[in-house]
This record gives C-alpha cells, structure tokens and sequence, in this order.
C-alpha cells in the first residue's frame, strides 16, 4: 500500500522515572490501555454484571479465534503486508478435519494434524506467491480468500460434518485449571508471539522490512524467508482457530470464519500497528482484541443492540487512532 | 530469471486447474441444495379435491416421547413479569422483521412479557452464538431463537437450559434436546406438498422448475427441497427438476439468478421456485422484466407484501408462507405458558391466544398450522 | 476503443495507435457476425445479422446481403495491418481507416433513412446491440485519425499492445463468451448478451471510483455499507416526497458527503484508509439497521425504476456504465487532475517535488469515489420493486476485485478506468457462463479465486517481459 511516513520508532534511553512512566502511558500502548481502562470502568459502572468471573470467562473463550489470528496478522501488517484470506483458511480447516475425519476414515487425532497442515500449507502458498512472483500481499490474499473459500465449498458440497466423539469438544467448551481451555493456547500464543517480535532477530527483521524493505535486503536480511515463515505461521494461527472453532460449535460447514479477516484487522490496527508497516507491538494487538470484545459485551449487557453496537466500535475505530494519532505526534514535535 | 519461469509454470498449472476443476465438478453426482436426512412426503392429491386435510393425521402413531431439554432450578416466574430475548437469524430483513413484531404483539396482549429483539447482521452462525452468551450474562428469563446452524447454537442453548433459562425456538430448530420446544410454521413435507402442488396446478404435471435458494448449507431450505423432491418423485414423475442457485439472502444476486436461469434454460423453464422471502420476489421481478408472465410461473415463500405487485398483475398466483407474525405471536405464548407452568411435557396442545390451541407434534414441537396459500383473492388482507 | 486510452501512461506510443486500426475492425466484423443486430426479426427488420431460434437448441444466423460495412471493416483491418507493419505511409493509411469509418457511418445513415420511411420513428427501439455497438466503432475509426496523439520516445512492441490488461480481459471475454456460446448457444442470445453486461453495470460504475481510490494507493471497504443505505434513502424519499429527480440526486450528493468524510480522515489526519473505510463499514451498516428497523422499501412509485428503462432498447444501467467509464478514462488520461493522481500512487516524493498537494489529491479522489458510489447505488435501487435493508452482501470485495483484476494496483500507481469495468464484466460473465456449462455451483468460488490469480500472474509475466 501506500508509502506513507511511518512514525519513527523512540529510542530507549535511560531517563528518570517521572519520564519513562510519561512515556509508557503516551505511547500507541498506553494510550490504548487508559481507553480500554475508561471504557471497562464506564461500562462495569452501569451493570454489574459486565465484570462477572463468568462473564469475562465466557468473552475470553469467544475471543480466542480472532485473537489467535491477530497475532501473525500482527507480524504481516508490521512487514507492510496483509492477510485477507484467514477467514478461509479457518473455513477450509474445518472443513479438511471433517473431512479426513468422517469421509476418509482417518483417527480423529491425525485429522486435526493434517487439517492444521493444510491450513500451513495455504498460508505458506500465500507467502510463496507473494514473496517468489511478487503479487502483492492484498491482491495475493484477496485471490486465496476466494480460492481457499471455494475450495472448502466445493470439497464439503454444502454438507456439514457433525457428531464428533464427546471428549473433541474439549478445546472448545472444556476448561482446564480453572480458564476454558482454549485460552491457554491463546496465552500461550501470545507470549511467544510477543517474545518473537520483541527479543529476537528475527522480530526485528519484520520491522526492517516494514520500514524499508529495500534497506533490509541490502543489510543481509533474509527477508523472503522470513515473510514465507510469517505467511505460513498465519495459516497455521488460522487453522488452529479453525480446530479451536469447530470444537465450540460442534459442527463444520464451509461458511465458517467467513468476516473473520476483517474483525481481526480492526483488532491489530486498533492496537496501533500501522498498516503501512514498521511500528505495532503484540501488547497493542492484544489490548485491541480484548477492547473490542468488551465493548460488544458492555454494550449489550447495558442494552445497546446489534446495530448501534457496530456504529460504537466503528467510531473507536477511528477515534482511538486518530487520538493516538495527535498524541504521538505531539510526541515527536516534543 | 528464475521467477519468470516459476510465474510461468504457475499460471500454466492454474489454467489447467480452471479446466480440470470444472470438469472434475462435473463427474460428480450433481447434488442442488436438498439435505440427505430422510424425506416423508405426504400423500397425492386425490382427483376433485376430494382429500380431506386430516387424513395424514390417522396415520400417525401414538404420540412420540417428549425429546426436548429442560430448564434447571428455573425460578418460578408463573404469573410474574418475565423478560425475554428474541434473536433470530439475523436482523434487517422483512421475514424476521415481521416475526418480531407478532413477539411484540404477543406481549402487548399478556402484559407481564417484555421482549428485546437483537441479533446479529448477517447470518453468522458465530455472532448468533455471541448474542445468545451476552444476553445469558445480562440475565434473562426465557431466549427465543432461529438457528442459523441447527448444531452449532446448542451447546450454547444448553448450557442456558442448565442455568434456568427457558428457551423455545422457531423458524429454525436446533437439536431438540437443546431448547424445550421448537414452534414449527409448518411441517417440511407440508411445504414441499404445497409448493409442488401449486406449480403442479398451474404448470401441469410435467413441469419443468428451477429453484433458487440461499444458500446450500441453510438447513430449512435444504430440508424443503429434499422434501419439495420426494413429493414430486411421488406423485408427479413427469416434473424434470432443472437447476438449483444459491443467492445468498441478497435481492440483486437472487434477481440475477433467476434471470440466468430462465436465459439458460428459454422455453424448457416452466416454473420458478423462491425458496426464501427474498429469493420469491426477486424471482417474480426477473420473470416480470424478461417479459414471460404466465411463461414462467413463479411460487415461493415470501411475505404478502413483497409480492403483491406481481400477484395483482397476475405474474404470481399463489405465495405458499405461514404468517410470520403469528410465529413470533405464538413463541412468546408458549414461552409464557412454560414459564407458568401451563404447558408441561406430556400436553398434546398448547393455547396461543388469537390463535387458540396449537397441537404438539414430533414429541416437542408446537405446529403452528398447515402452510397459507395467498392468492389474488386474500393477499390484500395481510399487511407483513 | 480500448487502445486509445489503455496505455495508463500519459501519454501512448505513436506506432501503437496504429493497432487501433485492427482493433476496431476485427471488432466491427466481430460485432457483424456475432451480435444480433435488429431486435424483432419478425418485424421483417432485415438488418446486418438476426440470431433467431428454431426449436430446442438450435438457432440460425441470418445474413442480410448488405455487404458495405464488412467491406468498410475488412478495409480498416487491413490498412491497420499496413500501417502496424510498413508505418512509413501512416499518415495515408491512417485517413484511410477514417475513411472506412466514414463508409461505415454512411451505411448507417442510409439504414437510418430507409427505417425511418418504413417504419415510422419508432424504429429505434428496436435496434439491437450490434447495431450500436457498430455504429460506435464506426464513429471511433474515424475519430482515432482525428484526435491528436501523444508520443514517447518507448520501443513499440507488438507484446505491448496486445499484452495490455485490458487487452488480456478483453480477449478473455471474448474467448469466454465464445467457448460457453458454442457449448450452449442460448449463452450468445441478445437477451442474455443484456443481462451480463447489465447484471454488474453497478459494481462496474463503484469499480471507477474505487480505482482511482487504489490508485493513489488507498483502498475503500465501506461500499457495500454505503450503496446499502444510500440505495435505502433513495427509496424513502421516492415513497415519501415523490420527487423522483431528488430520489437519484440525493444518493450521488450524499454519497460526496460521505466520501468527503473519509477523505477528510485520510488525508488531513492522517488515518489509514483502511481503518477509517473499516470504522465506516460498521458505522453506515448501523445507521442503516437502525433507521430502517429491518423493513424494505416497497410501494415505490412508478418512474422511479431508473435501471429498468431502455432508452434505444438499451438498458440503462449499460448506458451509465460506458458512458461514465469513457468520461472516466479520458479523465484521468487528459485531465491534470487524472494524471496527479497516478503521480501520487506512483511516487509521493516527485508528486510532492512537482508542487501537486497529495492531501488535496486524496481528499477529492475520496469524493469522487463517493460520486460513483452514488451513482451505483441508484442503479443498485432501482433495479427490483422493493429495495432491501441490508447491504448487497459482499459487494466490496467483488468491487475491489474488479478493480484490481482491471489492472490496478499491481505495482501502484496504474490502472484505467475501462481495466475496471472489463473486468466487472468478465465476473459477472463467469458466474452466468457457469451455470451455463452446468458447472457443480460448489467449484463456483474456488474457479473465481483461481481466474484473479490468473489475471494477476498473467499482469505480472507480462511487465517482466517489458522490463527485460
């Protein structure tokens, strides 16, 4: 997309702690976390039910599909890519896993594996396509979220696979050592994600190519190799959430995950990775997706229906960017 | 350059799959959008009309066990005030709109029900089940539903069933065991009886149809197909069944395919079959700008007012529907009568105000009565 | 048609107009042969070409003796060849194919007259595709020696010309509609001819607007959201007011508003365009799931329904949709205004050192874009007798994507106008051509998915080749 500045990343220094404390609520994060603070306060204090064990345990197990995929998605915005088919990969996972499962024939176990590599498998095409022929990342995508979307139609023929053994549905409904237990993979997803693109090199590669793909190459970075990893992790994400979805819902049909993308898109750049690439932070996707959640459940749980709810997340949307937008700028005229 | 190659090699291998694709389609059975649980059609018109509506009913056998779920610990509410949330497919089209507003009547006439509806804007089998948890957290008395998928929204009814919340659902069922009753506007045969016959009358035994549906993996469209099939199979053998399109719940996409159809298949094409009460109106508008009123009959499901244009200039005879507003009339009456306790497992009917007792069929379903045929004659005494 | 203003540069390589010649007359002879050229062949209507049916399947091709206007296009195509392959005589062989054009107009004025005799005036309605499509190529032959051409000092390459992405879409049209035609000739009737072209006349119209958007290196995901409630407030004020005028202005002026908003947001404070598109996808659907509490409009009156006229028995979403492309591409082509905006997508930095302000540039690109959407949403509602209150579902993506397989975007900064509206032609042509051959609507999805990627790779081998 387009080649628009992207703010510079500050420089860690040394400063006094009046500064860093400053500094860490003015950035992307912290501006985004006083929001997220705001609103859960603004909302818990009109119900009590919003902050209910139960009720935060049961929006953490719907969040977990989209926040699974928000991670790589980080990774691919922060390289100035994007990933419009992940919706479809969830839907061809579910249906491949059904598939192998009740027309093949295979053990259930080895069916949740090959459709997990499937879903790398189309992710890694995605990354291949994109990085050996040069198609861009959003027209690459916007062709495999019709293809991989097809594909899953027209392999299941509009039939829906159900009646998995009792103990599948673990992953999806169960809970393990007190949170449902599709929240560890995301907890877990998370801490290497977030240790990934902040500690290692590999991590500073994908922001060396979002700011300058050119300097990267010349600098000796393997840049095609890690966009192929970041593509096809994508696709693994995507197909895991697939696994994790099918288990909640008990059934597969080829519409699954269908408006995914976009859900997980607002998720990342409401967490402050810009979309030209070079800046964003897992912290700041995770913030965005549990942001996101809340305020649907808040809303609802206060009585605000479908309709005015998606016109509320739409202006945080905007709102909340072109906040930090201000701010950050400030910041550097500082 | 190496890429070149490699970019020709794919495009290479793509064309071939364009070609392949198709033609490995094509080897398959061609299957149009109907499920493949078993099909009960019910019995041939006898000449002169002579078949009397009940004359299923003797054949049925005693009455099946109650199979639906229960509510635990639920708090006695009878006679109290009771909120309840109805969430339906999705919001925003005619159909749903109409059976929120029969809800809202329902609840004006009782007094003592308060009901919300909300749900998700398009039909997503994962917002519905997200709506369903937030209104659970929020604290209701009784979830009435349409279920986009019938497995995917029950661990989620049953899990609402083990808190105490009551559910009942219509339109479009879940597993039984997950909700306690299930308002049925009509029974699947039934519709696909009325359809067949309506096309069978106007177009003659050997009618030749297309049907557009919205999509293939809907479960009541799939259902009325395969039903709308076997009753043709059965009693018609001459109808030669052409094509099935899928048309989403989209007005523009429905118009297009039923105008592809009727491109494509000219002068064969005797009948047009609406399966949804978007895909009804905008197939009737395609027969009406292709200029083939009375070439091409058009029936469906659709909602009175939608279609009164092309029933009054004779475009379209007959509208098969049950009254959307009454099904959401009567799944507020029943919610009611289950949370008073009136209406128990066991009961062989239940009164719904307006339209006094329904009877119970399939062990937990409430049979809101045999489809309703508009025609030129009534239409204009429906306005939903 | 499409050569003159397909090159996206500013300006097009001398020697490659000259292809202009061949083109128009294989079309014109294309167009004589293949397209059904007077309506009502019972008429007695003897015009160049009637495709009439005979029972089942089987359809005749009749063939009136009137032999001026192959004569004319054979000439062109001929004197094209001449000039592509020997250019030193261009300037005669070029008035030449003006002249053949000329011969071919003065055919139809002579129809004209005797029509007119025969038939009273009302003839007119009853000329067919072929008969305009003809007699606009004709008017094309002639202006393509008149207008002035821009030149460069590029290598002319027959690849160029012939591997032009709208070149590639237009063969692949062709080679669609013929392959599915001769499988199942009831594909190549007039009526079905209509319906595809008309079908995505809409997505066609937003397809313009959303170019340009990517162009500058933009992109807009709210248009199914805003022809959904643009298409909803037309409606109302049709029932309401009954001023029908007001009911189609209204959604081309709101939808600049609209359009004005995001652009605002994008170019003056610095919001991604996918964000700010992304937050009013869920805004404007909200607004319209409020406002119209689920219920469609119905009851609309009687000349509401702009895209079921046919004016010259031509339907009126087609009308809009080549007259708004050809505006479109000569716009962005001649204009200053349509070249700032591949010099902003191309290279921000020589945009902004030649004194062109990048903000203004997005700005109004976003109120353009909102202008079309407009435009599209009134075809969009006045093509049904109700008006639906959901948006067309997926309309964005179908938009997007004819922009993109029309040749935008690729490598930033290209794409036409006519790219985009060929390739919304080319989707709604798979998707009837499919059903047609009896293709299991399942495989529908994964083929379309498959054909952009085609488009895309074939765009791609294409520039390697020019660059090497």
């Amino acid at each position: 997309m387009a080649l628009q500045d992207a703010p510079v990343p500050v420089t860690e220094t040394r400063k006094p702690l009046g500064a860093r404390v400053r500094h860490l609520l003015l950035s992307q994060e912290g501006v985004l976390f006083i929001i997220l603070v705001v609103s859960v306060l603004f909302l818990a204090a009109r119900t009590d039910k919003f902050l209910q064990a139960s009720n935060l345990l049961t929006q953490g197990r719907l969040m977990v599909e989209v926040g699974l995929v928000a991670l790589p998605m980080t990774f691919i915005i922060i390289t100035g890519g994007i990933d419009l088919s992940v919706g479809s990969i969830l839907g061809l996972t579910a249906i491949m896993l059904g598939v192998f499962w009740n027309n093949v024939g295979l053990p259930l176990e080895l069916s949740v594996v090959l459709a997990l590599g499937v879903a790398t498998l189309a992710g890694f095409l995605n990354g291949l396509f994109i990085v050996r022929v040069g198609v861009p990342p959003l027209i690459m995508t916007l062709a495999t979220l019709a293809f991989y979307r097809g594909l899953a139609e027209g392999i299941s023929e509009g039939r829906s696979v159900r009646g998995y053994p009792e103990w599948f549905y673990r992953v999806g409904q169960g809970d393990f050592l007190g949170l449902p237990t599709q929240i560890w993979f995301l907890i877990i997803g998370i801490i290497i994600s977030a240790v990934i693109l902040s500690r290692t090199t590999f991590g500073r590669t994908l922001y060396a190519i979002g700011n300058n793909e050119v300097g990267a190459r010349f600098s000796g970075l393997r840049v095609d190799r890690a966009k192929l990893l970041i593509y096809s992790f994508s696709g693994l994400m995507s197909g895991l959430a697939g696994w994790i979805f099918v288990s909640r819902v008990t059934t597969t049909r080829s519409d699954m995950g269908s408006g995914l993308e976009l859900d997980v898109i607002a998720a990342v750049v409401l967490g402050g990775t810009s979309i030209f690439g070079g800046t964003g932070s897992i912290t700041g996707t995770v913030i965005g997706m549990i942001l996101i959640q809340l305020l649907k459940n808040g809303l609802a749980l206060n009585g605000v229906t479908a309709d005015a709810t998606i016109i509320v997340i739409g202006l945080v949307l905007i709102f909340s960017i072109l906040v930090n937008n201000f701010i950050q700028s400030r910041r550097q005229v500082e | 350059m190496r890429n070149r190659k490699f970019v020709l090699i794919m495009v290479l291998a793509m064309v071939a799959a364009l070609f392949i694709t198709p033609a490995v389609a094509q080897e398959e059975d061609r299957w149009d959008g109907a499920d493949d649980l078993p099909v009960n059609p019910l019995d041939c018109p006898v000449a002169d009309g002579e078949m009397t509506e009940d004359e299923g009913d003797e054949e049925m056998m005693e009455m099946p066990e109650y199979n639906g779920g229960v509510a635990q610990n639920a708090p006695d509410k009878a006679g109290q005030d009771i909120v309840l949330v109805d969430i339906p497919k999705l919001i925003g089209i005619g159909y749903f709109d109409a059976t929120a507003l029969g809800a809202q009547q329902a609840a004006e006439e009782l007094g003592n029900v308060t009901v919300t509806t909300d749900g998700p804007t398009e039909a997503n089998i994962d917002d519905q089940i997200t709506f369903i948890e937030n209104y659970l957290a929020q604290g209701v008395d009784g979830i009435l539903f349409a279920a986009n998928d019938p497995v995917a929204i029950s661990p989620v009814l049953r899990r609402a069933l083990e808190s105490g919340v009551h559910v009942v659902g219509y339109d479009a069922n879940s597993e039984p065991d997950a909700r306690e009753w299930f308002v049925n506007q009509a029974e699947f045969n039934g519709i696909g009886k009325a359809m067949i016959d309506a096309l069978a009358e106007e177009k003659g035994e050997d009618a030749a149809f297309g049907i557009v549906t919205s999509t293939f993996t809907t479960p009541n469209q799939a259902r009325w197909i395969a039903e709308m099939w076997a009753y043709a199979s059965k009693c018609y053998p001459e109808m030669t069944w052409l094509e099935t399109l899928e048309a989403q719940e989209d007005s523009v996409l429905s118009f297009d395919q039923a105008t592809v159809l009727i491109n494509k298949y000219g002068e064969d094409l005797d009948g047009l079959f609406g399966m949804t009460s978007v895909a009804t109106p905008s197939s009737a508008d395609a027969v009406t700008q292709a200029g083939l009123c009375g070439e091409v009959a058009v029936i469906g499901l659709a909602t009175p007012n939608a279609m009164k244009p092309y029933v009054e200039s004779d475009c379209v005879k007959s509208v098969v529907l049950w009254n959307p507003i009454d099904l959401g009339y009567a799944a507020v009456y029943v919610m009611r009568a289950v949370v008073d306790g009136t209406f128990k497992p066991g009961d062989a009917t239940v009164s719904a105000g307006r339209l006094g007792d329904l009877a119970v069929v399939n062990g937990s379903e409430v049979l809101l009565g045999p489809p309703f045929i508009f025609n030129k004659e009534n239409i204009n005494d429906f306005d939903f | 048609m499409t050569a003159v203003a397909a090159a996206p540069s500013a300006s097009a390589d001398r020697r490659a107009t000259h292809f202009v010649g061949v083109i128009l007359g294989v079309l014109l002879l294309a167009a004589y042969f293949a397209l059904p050229f007077v309506n009502q062949p019972e008429l007695g209507a003897t015009g160049i070409t009637t495709l009439t049916q005979r029972g089942n399947n089987e359809f005749e091709l009749e063939t009136n003796g009137l032999v001026l206007l192959p004569i004319a296009a054979a000439a062109a195509l001929g004197l094209g060849l001449w000039t592509v392959f020997s250019p030193r005589h261009e300037r005669v062989t070029s008035i030449l194919i003006g002249g053949s054009g000329v011969v071919a107009l003065a055919y139809f004025i002579i129809f004209f007259k005797a029509y007119l005799e025969a038939k009273g005036s009302s003839y007119l309605g009853s000329m067919a595709f072929g008969f305009w499509a003809m007699l606009a190529l004709a008017v094309l032959m002639i202006a393509q020696t008149v207008l002035p051409r821009a030149s460069t000092g590029e290598e002319f390459s027959i690849r160029r010309v012939l591997g032009n992405q709208e070149m590639i879409l237009l063969g692949g049209l062709i080679a669609l509609v013929t392959i599915v035609g001769i499988s199942n000739p009831r594909y190549l009737a007039e009526r079905n001819i209509t319906d595809v072209l008309q079908s995505h006349a809409y997505i066609a119209v937003a397809a313009i607007g959303t170019t340009m958007v990517i162009i500058t290196g933009n992109i807009d995901i709210s248009i199914g959201s805003l022809v959904g409630l643009l298409a909803i407030i037309s409606g109302r004020i049709a029932t309401d007011t009954g001023l029908i005028w007001l009911a189609w202005l209204a959604p081309p002026v709101l939808g600049m508003v609209a359009g004005g908003v995001t652009g605002f947001l994008v170019a003056y404070m610095r919001i991604p365009s996918i964000v700010v598109t992304l937050g009013m996808l869920s805004i404007l659907k909200g607004m319209l799931l409020i406002w119209t509490a689920g219920s469609r409009v119905v009851d609309l009156p009687e000349g509401f329904f702009l895209a079921q006229m046919r004016p010259l028995n031509i339907p009126m979403p087609v009308w809009f949709m080549v007259v708004l492309t050809i505006l479109a591409a000569l716009w962005m082509r001649y204009s200053g205004f349509g070249r700032s905006l591949y010099a902003v997508g191309g290279n921000k930095e020589a945009a902004r050192l030649s004194g062109l302000s990048e903000h203004r540039i997005v700005f109004q690109v976003f109120v353009i874009n909102g202008f079309f959407v407009g435009i599209s949403s009134v075809l969009y509602a006045t093509q049904l007798t109700i008006i639906q209150a959901t948006p067309p579902p997926g309309m964005e993506l179908t938009v997007i994507t004819a922009a993109v397989v029309g040749g935008v975007s690729i490598l930033g900064g290209t794409g036409t106008a006519i790219g985009a509206t060929l390739a919304a032609i080319l989707l709604s042509a798979i998707r009837s051509s499919m059903v047609f051959v009896n293709l299991s609507p399942f495989w529908l999805r994964a083929v379309q998915g498959l054909l952009i990627l085609v488009t895309v790779l074939a765009d791609l081998l294409r520039r390697r080749r020019q660059r090497v």
